[in-house]
Order: C-alpha cells, then sequence, then structure tokens
C-alpha cells in the first residue's frame, strides 16, 4: 500500500509540475468555449439581412404575399429588430423563367463586399407551387439547415394563407390561426421544478460530454505514453524488481487520474467564480446587464455535479486502464495506435451518442448505453440532466461500471506482468489471451 | 553453512529461435564478491535478468535467499543495477532517489536522509535539485548506481557496473563495490574486464554462449587450469625471440601484448629452458617471472577454444 501510494505521489506530482499540466489548464477552457459558442454560431442562421430575389412564373401572382411573408420576419425579437430578408419580386413567364432566373443566379452568392446589389439567394414560385408545395431555392446559404428550415417555414405559412383564402376564409382569421405557438421550457425532477430551461440542460450535457471527452482522451494517452516510456527508459526494469505490475498500474492510473481531477477542480472551481461574481467583472469590462445575461453560464444542481464526478472518475479510470494495458503490450507509441483506435472509438460513440441521448432522454437507446461500461460515464450524466434516472438504474449502472474497472486493471495489470517481461516482441492476439491466463 | 543468496539450476531460456541461456547453473554464497565474466552476447545480462525475476525461465530454477519467490517479495534485500540504465529523466536527481527507496520500502524521510548521504558521497551533491537528463552519463549512472544501494541491500547485483565510467569514477565505484563485500553483504557483478574482476572477486563463473565454462574460486578456477605460465617483459631486440616463442615443443601458447607477453608452457617444458634459450639469442629481458595465469589468459584459452570448435561444428 506503502509502495502504490509513492507511485501515485510520483506520478502525480510529476505531472502537476510540467509546464503543459499549466498551459492545458489555461488553454482548455478557451477551447472550451470555442467549441460551445462555435456550433452555435455556425447552426442559428446569419444574423444580417438576405437578400432574396424571388422569380414568380405563376398566373395568380404568388410572389405578391410570399414576398410580403418574408418581409415580415425578424431578426431577433423587439420592435427594433431587423428585416430578415429584403426582398425583390421578378415577374416572369413559363417561356422566360430559365433566362431570368439565370440571370439572377448570376448575380448570386458573391460576397458582400465584392458585389454590393449581389442576391444571397433566388426562390423560384411556379404554377405547381400552389398546387403541390414544389419550388426551387437557390443560393449561397443552403448548408445551413436553420436559414433553411426558416426560409421553408415562411414560405409554406404564406402558402397556407393563400389557399385558405382561395377556399374564402377571412384574412384576419387566416393571420390568427397561423399564429406561432411560442413554447417556454422548464425541466422538471422528482417532481420538482429544478429551474432549468431546456436549452440549460442542453448545454449542461454538452458541456460535462465535451469534458469528459477531453480529459479521457488527453489523461488516457497520457498513461499509454508514461508506460511505453517506462519501457523505453528501461526504468521499468529496476521498477519490476520492487513493485508488482498490480501497483505499477493501480498507482500510475490512480496518480494520472488524480492529475486529471485536480485539473477539472481548478476548472470547476474558476467557472464557479466567474458566474457567482459575473455581474462584478462584466461592470469591470464596461459590458451591460443585458450583455451578460444574453451569455448565460448555465449553473450545475448538486445532485449532477455529484452524478457527474462519481462517473467521470470511474469513466477515466477504466479508460486509464485500458489504455495502460495497450501501453503494456507496445513497445512504441507507433504500435500502440492500432489498439488505440478501438479505445478511441468507443469513447467516439460514447460522445457523439450524447447529441442523439439530447433528443431522446428516455429512449431505449440511452438506457442501454447507460448499462454499458465504456459509454455509460457519457450517457448517464447526460439522462441525469435531461430527464429524471430512476435510482435502480443509476445503482445498477454504476456498479456495473466498477464490475467493469475491477475487471479492467486485473486484465491490464495480467497483460501488464507479461507484457513488461516480454518486451522486444509484439504479441499476437492469440499470446494475449494467453498472457492474461497465465 | 547458510544459505547461497543466489542459486540457478539449470536454468534455459530461448528468444524465438535462438537460445540465450542453455542448462546454466551457479551458486552465489553469502558474502563476498562473485564475478560473471564472459564476452558480449554471451548471456550475462539474461543471466541477470533471470535472477532478478525480470525474465521468466523456460526450464530450471532460480531462488534468492533459498525461496523461490522471486525478486519482487525480496526486494528490500536486493539492490539491481541493470545493464541499460533508465532513469525518469524530467525528475529531480533527489525526488527520483527518494522515490526508488520509497518502492524499497523505506520511508520518505529515511529515504530523503540517505539519498542526501550517497549525493554527498559520489561527489553530486550539488546537482541535487537538477532534472536527471541535465546530468551527464557518468553522473546519471551514479544516480543509478545509489538508487540500487539506497536500501542497504544484502545482496547486490549489478550488471556491468562499470562501463562507460571513468577511470576516476570507476575507482569510487570500486570502493564502494568492495566496502559492500567488506560490510558482510554479497555483490554479483557481471563484466567483461578481466582484470578487474580478477583483482576483485572471491569467486567468479565464466559463460559463454549461455553456458558456464568455468566457476569457483579465483585461487581454483587458476589452479584447475593448471599448466605453467611465465610473464615475460621485453627491454631490446624482441624480434630475435620470436622463434623461440614459436617453438611449440617448449611453449604451448602466446598472448603476446608488443612489450610484454603472458605464456604458457609446453606440457614438460621447463621455465628454465626458456629463459636460458632467450638470453642465448640475445633478447633483452625487464621482466621474467613465473606466474598464475591471468583470468585473461584462462578466458581466451577457454572462450576462444571453445567458440572456435563451435564456429567448426556450425560449418561442418
Amino acid at each position: 500500500m506503502k509502495k502504490i501510494i509513492a507511485v501515485i505521489r510520483r506520478e502525480f506530482v510529476e505531472r502537476v509540475r510540467t509546464r503543459a499540466f499549466l498551459i492545458s489548464t489555461i488553454l482548455l477552457p478557451v477551447f472550451i468555449v470555442l467549441m460551445a459558442v462555435l456550433p452555435g454560431l455556425m447552426m442559428s442562421g446569419s444574423d444580417h439581412t438576405s437578400r432574396v430575389a424571388v422569380v414568380d412564373a405563376t398566373s395568380v401572382g404568388l410572389g405578391q404575399p410570399v414576398s410580403q411573408a418574408l418581409q415580415s420576419e425578424k431578426l431577433g425579437d423587439g420592435p427594433a429588430a431587423k428585416a430578415r430578408y429584403s426582398v425583390q419580386v421578378f415577374p416572369a413567364t413559363a417561356a422566360n423563367l430559365a433566362a431570368v432566373r439565370n440571370d439572377l443566379i448570376a448575380s448570386t452568392g458573391f460576397s458582400s463586399k465584392k458585389q454590393k446589389d449581389g442576391w444571397d439567394g433566388v426562390l423560384v414560385l411556379t404554377d405547381g407551387t400552389l398546387a403541390s408545395g414544389k419550388l426551387d431555392y437557390y443560393g449561397s446559404n443552403v448548408g445551413s439547415l436553420d436559414s433553411m428550415s426558416k426560409l421553408q417555414r415562411s414560405v409554406s405559412n404564406a402558402l397556407a394563407g393563400v389557399r385558405l383564402g382561395k377556399s374564402g376564409v377571412d384574412e384576419a382569421l387566416v393571420k390568427r390561426a397561423m399564429a406561432p405557438a411560442d413554447m417556454d421550457t422548464t425541466k422538471v425532477s422528482d417532481g420538482r421544478l429544478t429551474g432549468q430551461s431546456g436549452e440549460d440542460s442542453f448545454l449542461i450535457a454538452y458541456f460535462m460530454g465535451f469534458i469528459l471527452y477531453i480529459s479521457i482522451l488527453l489523461y488516457g494517452q497520457q498513461t499509454m505514453t508514461s508506460v511505453i516510456e517506462e519501457k523505453t527508459s528501461r526504468i521499468m526494469e529496476v521498477l519490476t524488481s520492487s513493485l508488482t505490475p498490480f501497483q505499477m498500474l493501480l498507482g500510475k492510473v490512480l496518480g494520472v487520474g488524480m492529475a486529471g481531477l485536480a485539473q477539472m477542480a481548478i476548472w470547476g472551481g474558476s467557472v464557479f467564480l466567474v458566474s457567482s461574481q459575473r455581474a462584478h467583472l462584466a461592470g469591470l469590462f464596461g459590458m451591460s446587464a443585458d450583455a451578460v445575461r444574453s451569455f448565460p453560464i448555465p449553473s450545475m444542481a448538486p445532485g449532477l455535479l455529484v452524478v457527474f464526478l462519481l462517473y467521470f472518475a470511474l469513466g477515466f479510470l477504466l479508460y486509464g486502464a485500458l489504455y495502460a494495458a495497450i501501453g503494456a503490450m507496445c513497445n512504441t507509441i507507433q504500435e500502440t495506435q492500432q489498439y488505440a483506435v478501438f479505445v478511441t472509438m468507443s469513447i467516439l460513440v460514447g460522445f457523439f451518442s450524447v447529441f442523439s441521448l439530447i433528443k431522446d432522454p428516455t429512449g431505449s437507446l440511452g438506457v442501454t448505453m447507460s448499462y454499458i461500461p465504456l459509454f455509460a460515464p457519457f450517457t448517464m450524466p447526460v439522462r441525469w440532466s435531461l430527464s429524471s434516472v430512476p435510482p435502480l438504474q443509476l445503482s445498477l449502472s454504476l456498479g456495473l461500471m466498477v464490475l467493469a474497472l475491477l475487471a479492467c486493471v486485473w486484465l491490464a495489470a495480467r497483460i501488464y506482468r507479461t507484457g513488461i517481461l516480454m518486451y522486444g516482441k509484439k504479441p499476437s492476439w492469440r499470446e494475449l489471451l494467453r498472457w492474461i491466463r497465465a | 553453512m547458510p544459505l547461497p543468496s543466489v542459486s540457478v539450476e539449470s536454468v534455459t531460456k530461448r528468444f524465438s529461435g535462438h537460445t540465450a541461456v542453455n542448462r546454466l547453473s551457479l551458486e552465489v554464497s553469502a558474502g563476498g564478491i562473485f564475478g560473471l565474466l564472459g564476452p558480449n552476447g554471451a548471456g550475462k545480462s539474461t543471466t541477470i535478468r533471470l535472477i532478478m525475476g525480470i525474465l521468466e525461465p523456460d526450464e530450471g530454477r532460480v531462488s534468492l535467499f533459498g525461496s523461490a519467490h522471486g525478486s519482487r517479495k525480496l526486494s528490500a534485500r536486493i539492490g539491481y543495477l541493470p545493464e541499460e540504465r533508465g532513469l525518469y529523466k524530467k525528475m529531480k536527481v533527489l525526488d527520483h532517489l527518494i522515490f526508488l527507496g520509497e518502492t524499497k520500502g523505506i520511508s520518505r524521510a529515511d529515504a530523503r536522509r540517505r539519498a542526501q548521504a550517497w549525493l554527498e558521497r559520489l561527489g553530486i551533491s550539488e546537482w541535487a535539485l537538477k532534472k536527471v537528463e541535465d546530468l551527464s552519463k557518468g553522473m546519471q549512472q551514479k544516480v543509478q548506481f545509489a538508487g540500487a544501494l539506497l536500501h542497504e541491500p544484502e545482496l547486490v547485483i549489478l550488471d556491468e557496473p562499470f562501463s562507460g565510467l571513468d577511470p576516476v569514477n570507476a575507482q569510487v565505484m570500486k570502493d564502494i563495490v568492495v566496502e559492500i563485500a567488506a560490510s558482510g553483504r554479497t555483490v554479483l557483478f557481471s563484466t567483461h574486464v578481466m582484470e578487474q574482476a580478477e583483482r576483485m572477486c572471491d569467486h567468479i563463473a565464466i559463460i559463454a554462449r549461455g553456458e558456464t565454462v568455468v566457476s569457483g574460486t579465483v585461487a581454483q578456477v587458476k589452479a584447475d587450469f593448471g599448466g605453467r605460465h611465465v610473464a615475460l617483459g621485453f627491454s631490446h631486440d624482441k624480434p630475435r625471440a620470436e622463434a623461440i616463442l614459436a617453438d611449440r615443443s617448449l611453449i604451448a601458447r602466446v598472448d603476446d601484448y608488443g612489450a610484454s607477453a603472458e605464456l604458457q608452457m609446453a606440457e614438460g617444458a621447463d621455465p628454465e629452458q626458456l629463459l636460458a634459450a632467450l638470453v642465448h639469442a640475445g633478447v633483452g629481458l625487464r621482466r621474467f617471472e613465473v606466474v598464475e595465469p591471468s583470468l585473461h589468459a584462462i578466458f581466451i584459452a577457454r572462450v576462444g577454444a571453445d567458440a572456435a570448435v563451435a564456429h567448426a561444428g556450425a560449418a561442418a
């Protein structure tokens, strides 16, 4: 036991002392903020007014109501909001439709600096549009899902209005009937309101998954590298004469893990500080209170924090043991790649499953995945934050993780034991099996 | 009769196709210095790794202090310096020594005190707070040496301890090894430098191609080798001696160093005959002495001859 502590201390102290640790402690939060903000920015459409040319080749003048519907869309709420679209209608006939359209497309898709009167997109309405709802859009922003769905929704509304009007429904009635629903969401847990909105839950889930993903990747690889390093520097030879593989492995995994947890604690602590003092801080930077509110820092419920830390620690150790075992199998970093890719894959599967979980946190996929120890550290905190998890499921999942962890450390120690005695030789899968049984 | 510190019983170790150690047996009794001699590739390091339990033997048995538990259980009693030195490059020297002490089960405070004493003794105490990678190779070797001895083991196993050291540092290490033996503890070290082994060791084993060629006390090995040996030192006219040295009825084997030579007399030939012949031929002699065979001569004679036989066997 004293020896394990010596190994843990060495791993921890040597890691925390490095410059890399200091730099990553500072830089990672910056990346996380970027990663959290960027997809949001990319997914939500542009914040400038789009210039849309509407080619109206219909005989009933569909261009008018469509352009009205588009012009009534605003960027954001409030009376001062800018219009989302500036629209101009170009009448056309079936004969010259192609010519008009191509002419407009020729001045579409330039950056605004290059051609001031260029179009962002061309919307083509034909007689078929009213009947079948079919229409074409040519634009530079078709890759933005958010922009496209907004545009399509506006056009659909206009078409629905026109159709209803043609059937003799009063225009004012149509307007009232088409008023969109505006839903605010609040999460319920154990029959109580948590005060978190759906958006907050999503943010927390995203943050947690991401932190786990990065930390495991970062520190798991470090465990592996340090095993390899010990083998190449031959310090292993001195250590194996005084320590058992289990002591070395456990000490290494725990030591590296504690360094990771220390880093997390620093990050967590500073997030807590910043969020509790943010009004004060914003004042220092001359930001208005409004601007502060528009960039919310989600708060974590204590229960969620406990679940998250529990799964973080367990997942971390599990992956650390896996990486250490890979390190024990190989002699160079290059060799490890073929094995490490499986571990990386399951981390990735775990991480990306979070996105489908966010849509359906109570589905069978989520439940299944939270019983698989390699994925549970990603899925369970997310499920916990998005829905309420039955205590039985939680304890079962935790129990499975502890079991898997012990099995994994044991397995890794077996490989480790033989692996270090056999260096100079890459094992085949059959030999690996033999090592484990030996 | 106390239990032997190390006992290796007909151990065999094969590596993908070639046999590194072949039915090798040796016994290191408690106390004194045991030399494991052999040319490069003879299996010295493999033997030591087998003794340390770093490698598992394919056949045979290794026991330490009469127990087959392996070195790890007994690690507090054993100090080990591997052939390929390895230290954590980024660690500070003092921290590293403390860590090595801790892995041997001594307390942190104790390890610190002892590490400082060792650094002092090896003359590198001003490097205590430097990183290992900033040290020269020789200094790193001293650090590792200290690490192997920090816990005052009763059995010290050193793989090529003096290789790569300058004469001054080699002298420091030699003094330490001799001192360990003088305090009643056991040292087992491997080397291919015969002169060193001859001067330091009580017992030796010469191995070649994984097999023991000769073993026993140094005196015993010399007596068993037999024959009468003469050491010559030439002052002038050495070429005149060549015909005499080539006379196989007089001299069985010559180890010529230029200004000096070591000879093994032929069966039935007298050293006096040789001296008379040399004086008669007018060879200038600085030294003429009937001596015990040197380990070097034995080594060359036994290993060299065996190698030649093996080579012929392989060719046939």
